[in-house]
């Protein structure tokens, strides 16, 4: 394709009649021969569009951004809400009154002779011990707790039906929760200590 | 004449378009310019989303950390019934779904529905309050267009009836009670707005947070109450007042070393979690609010006065008759037991807790030097621990006392002290003399770790060690020798202890009612901690009845703190001559 056209003489303008040009621009020989380079046009206009789709890209990701932080943020939220949900449960559960009410239910008493050991020249001393003139251990409701109107009582049975359950997992049926189902598992999956647990004596 | 039309033609353009532009200039002016700022307001209302994220309030927790007051979020189901009643076949399929919300919630589904239906024209109309996070999420599971949630953040009290006094309450109107209120500078969270443009999928659209704060939480309490004693003492003093069948009883715990107060129950008291099942009179509380006339727990300042002034030692030797008359024209006072002339010494007259003995040695020193014991001894001045309701009690100047107020303040009557003023007086005791500023909140802890609010430790000299030491000497006596002894063992340790049993002034007169105690320290050769139980117009008028009660709650405290023995056996000192 010739490209003589932008090199073309210049046409003489409108009413050659009345103004007669004067003067010429004529191109020199070099500036003729001066090809204009293919390269520089592509580059630009490459570049052009490199630039134009990076900037789509970069759009792309910060938008995609906004929607992770978006779900991000409301994972987070929902996790401290189930942290402070939890959190809330275990303050209720470990409240003195819940303590004392869970413990007498599984027949625990106050020590009524406990002994301290003094660390510094190791002797042992007696200390006065918790009198409990009305012998229910803290867990005859002279201090109310109303939130604790829900939560059940823990007896030895489904204590002891949780532990088992709790270390055998195989045995974790729903059956487990019965009394029925917990003597069973008692029976046939006997709980295995584990090996990297110190032993500990075996109370009644 | 080609020429003149093609003139008019062009500017005939040149005109239209100078016509135009101009318009256009105008109305460019006007809603760039003018128009701007109310334009931009009304397309932000379009696009952007306010949030606002609530500053979390703080907890109150125990000194061992163990939370008494925490926030938890709780939400509100709201609706609009003009949009729910919008349904084809509203009421069936409503009340469908009102019965699976209610499987969860509880409540009556038709009460609900009638609701509903009572307000159709309403757009906001609360379906259920405070409900939990479970709950929440199943409700939201039931995936039920129509219901739309809040986030309301509420107080619970995990420890109920324990420390409830102290803490306080929040009702409707913010905090109304205990450290709640008193500590709401602490505690008080800081709630943030923040704007965003969103998408239509309601996605805040990167970066267009107009501004981002994060909102302030609140600071977390620390109190020097020790819960399981707390719960300990309540329990103590609750049946002691249902046994003796009192109006009102207290128990205080206190630390000599810091003068932290450990424990101070209230009976009756108050669950911050149900406030209305509580009497209004228990609300507050009583060992800071209400004072008492003290009684013969006084007399053990006054030995400890005399002994520091220099004018009686723990041997001076009166002669205690049954009832003695005043010689100032004060008119009779007597003792509680009738009794022979005793040849009393000054322990003996706190063993004893002879009045009339107390009045012979009150003449030692004058009103004014003995008026500034009391007052040094913190009575009728408030405790600095500001506690919401705390009353200073009543110690007239001595230019005020009369003839029998004279004699009587020293006995304790006359004047009048709350249970932690008499705390205070005797950790002046048991710390060599030197008063400390009684402790109930320990610090303030702001969410970046700052620490405020740390109590002063200041302490005032009263008397002299010495002083204090002879004191404790002759409680020890009481503890050993008194009437009550047996019921105050506590084998292997040296408490002091002094007994009171004062007569309730009603209507201008003292009556048959009466308020007893029990305040004392252990172990006595190195005092670590201070109980005083109280029982306000209890049925019995000894002060005895309540002994075993402190020294249960003495065993208890020295039990919980490990306390070891006394090394030493306690001083025997002539009670008679």
């Amino acid at each position: 394709m010739s490209t003589n056209l932008a090199y073309a003489q210049p046409q003489p303008l409108r009413r050659p009649s009345e103004r007669p040009a004067h003067i010429e621009i004529v191109t020199t020989r070099a500036q003729r021969k001066a090809r204009p380079r293919m390269l520089y046009a592509v580059v630009t206009v490459a570049s052009f569009f490199v630039i134009l789709a990076a900037q789509l890209l970069l759009s792309i990701v910060v938008t995609q951004g906004a929607y992770q932080i978006d779900s991000l943020q409301y994972e987070q939220k929902v996790l401290m809400r189930t942290e402070q949900s939890l959190l809330e449960s275990l303050s209720l559960q470990s409240s003195s009154q819940n303590l004392a009410a869970q413990a007498a239910g599984l027949g625990m008493v106050p020590n009524a002779t406990p002994y301290s050991l003094d660390i510094t020249d190791g002797s042992v001393f007696r200390l006065p011990g918790s009198a409990d003139p009305t012998g229910c251990g803290g867990s005859c409701g002279l201090v109310g707790n109303t939130l604790l109107s829900g939560i059940p009582l823990v007896s030895a049975e489904s204590a002891a039906a949780a532990a088992t359950a709790a270390k055998s997992p195989v045995a974790a049926t729903p059956g487990a929760a019965t009394p029925g189902g917990a003597a069973a598992t008692a029976g046939t999956a006997a709980p295995e200590p584990s090996n990297n647990a110190i032993p500990a004596p075996v109370t009644r | 004449m080609k020429a003149r039309s093609t003139r008019a033609r062009v500017s005939f353009v040149v005109l239209t378009i100078a016509v135009l532009t101009a318009v256009f200039m105008v109305r460019l002016v006007d809603l760039q310019i003018v128009q701007a700022e109310a334009l931009n307001a009304e397309a932000d209302t379009k696009r952007t989303l306010t949030r606002v994220t609530h500053g979390t309030r703080g907890d109150i927790v125990d000194t061992r950390g163990a939370v008494l007051a925490d926030s938890v979020e709780r939400f509100d189901i709201v609706i609009s019934p003009r949009v729910t009643l919008l349904r084809k076949d509203a009421s069936v399929v409503v009340l469908e779904d009102l019965k699976k919300i209610t499987e969860i919630i509880g409540g009556d589904p038709n009460q609900m529905l009638t609701m509903i239906l009572e307000n159709p024209e309403s757009d906001f109309e609360y379906l259920a309050k405070s409900i939990t996070l479970e709950q929440y999420q199943a409700v939201d599971d039931l995936d039920i267009s129509w219901l739309y949630y809040e986030l309301n953040p509420e107080r619970t009290y995990p420890n109920g009836e324990i420390a409830g006094n102290l803490v306080g309450f929040i009702g409707t109107d913010g905090p109304q009670a205990g450290v709640e209120l008193t500590a709401d500078e602490c505690l008080a969270g800081t709630d943030v707005e923040a704007s965003y443009a969103r998408g239509e999928d309601g996605v805040a659209l990167p970066g267009s947070a107009v501004e981002t704060l994060s909102p302030d939480d609140g600071g977390t309490i620390a109190l020097s109450i020790d819960r399981d004693l707390q719960f300990y003492v309540q329990q103590r003093m609750a049946q002691t007042a249902e046994s003796l069948g009192a109006t009102w009883a207290t128990g205080v715990v206190m630390r000599v070393s810091d003068a932290h107060l450990l424990a101070v129950s209230d009976w009756p008291t108050v669950d911050p979690n149900n406030v209305n099942l509580a009497d209004r009179g228990a609300l507050g509380s009583r060992a800071f609010s209400t004072p008492y006339e003290p009684g013969s727990t006084v007399k053990a300042l006054t030995a400890a006065s005399l002994i520091d002034a220099g004018v009686a030692n723990q041997r001076t030797q009166v002669v205690s008759p049954y009832a003695l008359e005043l010689a100032n024209g004060g008119g009779i006072i007597s003792d509680s037991f009738y009794h022979e002339d005793q040849r009393l010494t000054l322990a003996g007259a706190l063993v004893e807790s002879s009045n009339t003995a107390i009045a012979q040695y009150t003449d030692l020193l004058d009103a004014a030097s003995r008026h500034d014991y009391l007052a040094k001894f913190g009575l009728g001045q408030a405790t600095g621990i500001g506690f919401n309701g705390e009353s200073s009690g009543t110690l007239y100047d001595a230019a005020d006392w009369d003839a029998r107020t004279n004699y009587a303040v020293q006995f304790g009557q006359g004047l009048s002290t709350t249970s932690i003023q008499m705390a205070s007086a005797y950790q002046a005791l048991g710390n060599g003399g030197v008063r400390l500023p009684p402790v109930l909140v320990e610090s303030c802890t702001r969410p970046d770790g700052t620490v405020t609010d740390i109590p002063s430790t200041e302490g005032t000299r009263v008397i002299s060690e010495a002083a204090a030491e002879q004191t404790l000497q002759m409680m020890e006596m009481v503890y050993s020798s008194s009437g009550s002894a047996p019921n105050l063992a506590i084998p292997g340790y040296r408490v002091a202890v002094k007994s009171g049993t004062a007569q309730v002034a009603e209507n201008g007169s003292y009556g048959g009612n009466v308020v007893i105690s029990y305040a004392g320290l252990a172990p006595a050769d190195d005092p670590e901690y201070i109980v005083i139980a109280t029982a306000g117009i209890p049925d019995s008028i000894y002060s005895g009845a309540i002994a075993s009660t402190f020294r249960d709650i003495m065993a208890q405290t020295l039990t919980t703190y490990r306390v070891t023995p006394s090394s030493t056996s306690g001083p025997d000192l002539p009670l008679r001559w």
